[in-house]
């Protein structure tokens, strides 16, 4: 039973664990029924996800955006291949 | 091969058709210009150099994001940093503050407010967070972006910082805590 019912600490530390891996399946049940009964962790694995959601779509953005190579980086790189071919 | 565009074997034509795709690919990583401007050219050079190996069973263009995408690493790798474990510990022993001796919250959560989509069209925040990782060890900070912004699996995170999987986590845990308690603060400030 102990193995079910972990502190907000090491809630924390499970709530980051699981958003790189799988979690064992009694992890995946104490952490919902820790989240259940405590808003500051719900808070806690909010703050987490929005700030995973924040930089993909910043990161999207950017690689869409119409950010081209300047004219002058172009000839650089395009000096630095010809010499390559030699 | 050979009858797309920019298929040939001519670095030249890569760059005239893929140099600002690379660019942007680059820049989304990378914080400045002129770093994303070095990655393109050593993507192509380092394509070229390797054109033996492009097998035609890729497409051209997904070749080269993926010869940029290890540059990418490497150049992150290059700032690698020279922390002790010993100093990092210390540094993160302050997470430790955030609870009480049960574990339980001390420094409460703060409400950040429901929909990221009002908040992260603003450039602003991307700074905030720019700054909270540059605070932090570079150990941390290099843990995080590859992991969140470059998306490495935590397999590859594991090789690059030469540590076991367990201490690969407690790293992104540590990571992940100072940032958010860096954004509360500096950003949020939900503090009462």
């Amino acid at each position: 039973m102990r193995h079910w019912i972990f502190s907000c600490k090491q809630i924390t530390e499970l709530i980051s664990e699981s958003m790189d891996r799988k979690l064992p399946i009694y992890r995946r049940i104490g952490i919902r029924i820790h989240l259940m009964m405590c808003y500051l962790c719900r808070r806690y694995k909010k703050q987490l996800l929005f700030l995973r959601t924040v930089l993909q779509a910043i990161e999207e953005a950017d690689e869409k955006n119409g950010e081209v190579l300047s004219q002058e980086a172009r000839r650089r790189i395009k000096n630095k291949l010809d010499q390559e071919k030699k | 091969m050979g009858t797309e565009p920019g298929q040939e074997i001519d670095p030249i034509s890569w760059l005239d058709h893929y140099g600002d795709t690379l660019y942007r690919f680059a820049r989304a990583r990378v914080k400045d210009s002129f770093t994303a401007e070095d990655l393109v050219q050593e993507t192509l050079l380092a394509a070229y150099r390797s054109r033996k190996k492009f097998s035609g069973r890729s497409t051209l263009k997904t070749w080269l994001i993926g010869i940029l995408r290890h540059k990418v690493v490497d150049y992150y790798r290059k700032l690698k940093p020279e922390q002790s474990e010993e100093d990092l510990d210390a540094y993160a022993s302050g997470l430790d503050n955030l609870f009480d001796v049960k574990e339980k919250w001390l420094v409460k959560p703060g409400d950040w407010g429901g929909d990221p989509k009002n908040v992260y069209e603003r450039k602003e925040l991307m700074d905030a967070i720019h700054a909270c990782l540059d605070d932090m060890p570079k150990r941390f900070s290099l843990a995080y972006t590859l992991r969140e912004l470059q998306g490495v699996t935590t397999q590859e995170l594991c090789e690059f910082l030469q540590t076991g999987k367990n201490n690969c986590w407690v790293i992104l845990y540590r990571a992940r805590m100072l940032l958010r308690r860096c954004l509360e603060v500096n950003w949020f400030n939900t503090e009462k």
